[in-house]
């Protein structure tokens, strides 16, 4: 159903930092181009372990604010920052705009910084309590990337990070679309940060779920749909998109780059175990997602899935995108940024939506890189390592994290 | 270690706290009203005093601190009452 | 949907260190109980403070139908313990008969499941990082706490965990009637949970937060605030959906105000401005005014700074009448249980509408002329409650106030 009296949520300006650029023109053209994000992990030791690559950005955000301090900020906060930044200058809220209105934030992480936490913890037993570190207390709490970011750029708003996995930027997304929507907010930058680091790349590779980190230990192939596809590779990143009441954006002459037309978030009971269940999920919360935007099934041009090559997340996407969309799912372009990104977590839900954006206002859907072969019986006919130009307007953004939580977004280019 | 070291060696520690750099804070310099520092920085600067030299001072010893030669002063007369100037690796 | 439907709550849970279980817990703190005890769950020996608000002897196995209790984490279990206590007190011990996909969770924590990083840091230490397996990543990431609830009810509509630190409940009630107000859920648990841990003990050691005997919220010899323990859940629901069935209900949801200091990662705004406008934030969003407000429980978590600042911002809205508004924390008796903490006091909130009784401020034996406001010393209170203000500071500047209003069905 859809209520009249909604307000509309378009998107201004975006930010971001990704291992294949850091805008969304250079991450589109990277993606467009096949190019891979993944390299050679060089932020921690990977020393014996079966993987040694993921989606590492080199990067100093004194690069983007000058010579500031950033010493009380950690990894994932300097990530956030950045983005923040760059999105801000994007949509034109510079500093003197925003001074005296009341800017939100929603943050998607997983974490926040499991490492800050961590290395807190490991210095208070080795060396003992009076030794533990403040700057990393005060950085080990899951807000604190949401905290730092908000005390840069005086964000004095709602602000609120939401965690959930792979989900977690695209329902920080949802949740800023709502808070803008129903007039509790005119203003708020949403997306997600998560850190490359080596607790939680060892703590993923220790499950197995990494791609060539479980007996036998394969090559590694991160490909999403893939028939020969083996697990996800990490990565990391910021990417925050400024959220506003359509009317007052373009009154202040801000360009407007597309518009949120609805959401939804459902949950499978089966964290993920049963394949029906999974599948039913997903499928719901697309069909959910497309009776808030008031949209059907065939007016969607493309997807943005969150297929990172995990065996079974990727069968369980694609089985729920076709049941709530039918044939349609196997008819339009997909993308599956994660195989050349890497799973950024909290950041990925805003990767996918960004990269979705991008392609529908240039009219260039990248293909899946490295994507040879689909899975046999996979309902997704159109996954492809082909980039192409085709119009597209309406797209629908899917991410589910690997316990159930599911999320779907659908937004068109204006 | 002698006190042009150590004192090399509060001031990096200051530094890698504020990014102020070392040749920017006078030996004088009074944390909060020279630095501008707040309690938290405060805080990380003093653990971190006590951490590299590993002094062991009491809690309120750290808390009474207000210059940086008075955190120097300090490193200096705790190391000589433990009889170690040690080489700190 | 409207944006206008009246939220109520119709079921409560709660495990705190003064009982788990909520006719124990609220009683216990209507009687002053102190829940503060000698810290047992690791050694203290090397800090300067030695007490906080465990739960001790916690059996989650009475909670759990669905999901064995040993296969979650400390926080998660309190937390379905609380859901599940809510859901049986709202009338639904046999599953809900409404649709679950259209039953949703929102919940909040600080740390998430902190005994994961000790489990992994003590490997870690011990170089013994082989003996790592899944359980790292699939209990550690708190997203986990709403995960486990829902997989425990049954409940297949949304699912969302807002880590806002210590105002992260009031967060999690926001969200949760949003989802019942825009239609997309008929049935929401919300609330906030957090285990106790070496990790949050440590940074608030550390940052000298802690007081080493007992918590005195407003006092003028308060030394510092206690790391505790637990969770609480509320079961809501639109107020015509509770009529239909004839659900007995504790207490509306009003309104509510989130806000950011964007100030200080550990120290709130010196003019308490955030927290100001979060409480005028909730008044217009409960079309309140000021001296509408019955009782307000505190964020009081005792600690010099804290007590002082919350004073002058209730006084910034509610003028010098703020002072006479009675104000208590339960944090005197439980200690700050992080995430739960604002949980637990929109639960005494919505008691104490139902009831018409406020729990005291215990410990407290001197007023602090900085801290000159009524907080309801040692005693609780009998006294018409028809609005009580739930507020809550965060780490990261985040503030929250939600209010609860007496609902006549």
């Amino acid at each position: 159903m859809t209520d009249k009296t909604r307000r509309r949520v378009v998107v201004t300006g975006i930010g971001l930092l990704s291992p294949l650029g850091k805008s969304p023109a250079e991450l589109h053209e990277a993606l467009f181009a096949g190019a891979n994000g993944l390299k050679e992990v060089s932020l921690f030791e990977t020393d014996g372990l079966w993987i040694r690559r993921g989606g590492e950005i080199d990067f100093d955000p004194r690069d983007f604010l000058g010579q500031a301090n950033f010493r009380p900020v950690d990894r994932t906060g300097r990530l956030a920052i950045v983005a923040t930044h760059l999105a801000l200058a994007a949509s034109g809220w510079d500093e003197e705009s925003r001074a005296g209105r009341e800017l939100g934030l929603a943050l998607g992480t997983t974490f926040g910084s499991v490492r800050t936490i961590a290395e807190f913890d490991r210095r208070a037993v080795e060396a003992g309590p009076k030794y533990a570190k403040p700057f990393e207390f005060a950085n080990s709490v899951i807000n604190a990337a949401a905290g730092q970011t908000a005390i840069w750029f005086g964000l004095r708003g709602t602000n609120s990070t939401v965690a959930g996995g792979a989900a977690a930027g695209l329902k920080a997304l949802a949740y800023a679309t709502d808070m803008v929507r129903s007039g509790r907010a005119d203003v708020v930058l949403a997306g997600g940060a998560e850190e490359l680091c080596f607790e939680s790349f060892y703590g993923y590779h220790q499950t197995g779920l990494l791609a060539g980190a479980g007996p036998p230990h394969p090559q590694p192939c991160p490909i999403p749909f893939a028939a020969a596809r083996n697990g996800f590779s990490l990565g990391e990143g910021a990417a925050l998109l400024v959220l506003e009441e359509a009317e007052a954006a373009t009154a202040r002459g801000a360009t407007i780059l597309a518009e949120v037309l609805g959401h939804a978030s459902a949950f499978d009971p089966s964290r993920g175990k049963d394949a029906e269940s999974a599948a039913a999920a997903v499928g719901r919360t697309v069909a959910l997602a497309l009776a808030d935007a008031g949209c059907e099934a065939a007016s969607i041009d493309v997807l943005s899935t969150g297929a990172n090559g995990s065996v079974v997340g990727d069968r369980y996407e694609a089985a729920g995108l076709a049941r709530a969309l039918g044939g349609r799912s196997a008819e339009v372009p997909v993308l599956a940024v994660k195989g050349q990104l890497g799973e950024s977590l909290g950041a990925s839900g805003a990767f996918q939506t960004v990269a979705l954006l991008e392609s529908m206002r240039r009219g260039e859907a990248p293909g899946i890189a490295g994507l040879d072969e689909v899975e046999k019986g996979l309902p997704l006919a159109s996954a492809t390592s082909e980039s192409r130009r085709l119009d597209m307007r309406r797209g629908l953004v899917h991410a589910s994290s690997f316990d159930g939580s599911a999320c779907a977004l659908v937004i068109e280019r204006t | 270690m002698d006190v042009v070291e150590i004192r090399q060696k509060v001031k990096q520690i200051i530094a890698n706290v504020t990014n102020i750099s070392p040749e920017e804070i006078a030996d004088g310099a009074s944390f909060v009203e020279d630095l501008d520092l707040d309690s938290l920085s405060l805080l990380e600067i003093g653990v971190d005093v006590d951490y590299e030299f590993k002094l062991g001072v009491p809690e309120e010893e750290l808390a009474q601190l207000r210059t940086v030669e008075e955190a120097v002063q300090m490193a200096i007369r705790t190391l000589e009452a433990k009889g170690a100037r040690a080489e700190v690796a | 949907m409207s944006a206008d439907a009246k939220i109520v709550v119709t079921g409560i849970g709660l495990a705190t260190p003064v009982g788990v279980g909520t006719r124990t817990a609220w009683e216990n703190l209507l009687a002053g109980l102190c829940g503060t005890t000698p810290v047992e769950s690791f050694d203290t020996a090397a800090y300067n403070v030695h007490r906080g608000g465990e739960i001790k002897g916690f059996e989650p196995g009475p909670y759990f139908k669905t999901l064995k209790p040993e296969s979650v984490g400390r926080a998660s279990q309190l937390a379905v313990a609380a859901a599940r206590m809510a859901l049986e007190d709202a009338g639904f011990a046999d599953g809900v008969p409404v649709d679950p996909t259209r039953c949703g969770v929102a919940m909040g924590t600080t740390s998430g499941e902190p005994r994961e990083v000790e489990r992994f840091d003590d490997r870690f230490l011990a170089g013994d990082l082989g003996a790592v397996g899944d359980e790292f990543m699939t209990l550690y990431p708190c997203h986990v706490i709403a995960v486990h609830v829902a997989a425990e009810l049954g409940f297949a509509g949304s699912n969302t965990m807002i880590p806002a630190a210590c105002a992260a409940g009031n967060y999690a009630f926001a969200h949760a009637v949003e989802e019942l107000r825009s239609g997309r859920a008929d049935l929401m648990v919300a609330g906030g949970a957090d285990s106790f841990s070496r990790i949050t003990y440590t940074g608030f050691y550390r940052l000298g937060a802690i007081a080493p005997e007992r918590c005195q919220p407003f006092d003028r010899n308060r030394k510092g605030m206690m790391p505790g323990e637990g969770a609480a859940v509320l079961l809501l629901e639109r107020a015509s959906d509770a009529a239909a069935r004839g659900a007995k209900t504790y207490a509306e949801v009003a309104g509510y105000g989130l806000t950011c200091d964007a100030h200080h990662m550990t120290a709130a705004h010196p003019e308490g401005d955030g927290a100001a406008r979060a409480m005028s934030a909730a008044l217009r969003s409960s079309g309140e005014k000021p001296e509408a407000i019955s009782y307000i429980s505190a964020h009081g978590t005792g600690t010099p700074t804290n007590d002082k600042l919350e004073t002058s911002a209730v006084v910034k809205v509610f003028g010098e009448a703020g002072r006479h508004v009675p104000t208590s924390s339960i944090k005197s008796m439980i200690g700050h249980t992080m995430g739960a903490a604002s949980a637990i006091e929109g639960a005494v909130c919505a008691l104490a509408v139902a009831e018409d009784k406020v729990p005291p401020t215990i410990h407290f034996e001197e007023k602090d002329p900085e801290c000159d406001l009524d907080c309801v010393p040692n005693e609780a209170r009998e006294m018409r409650v028809d609005l009580a203000m739930n507020n809550a500071y965060a780490f990261g500047g985040n503030n929250a106030s939600v209010i609860f209003r007496k609902h006549a069905p």
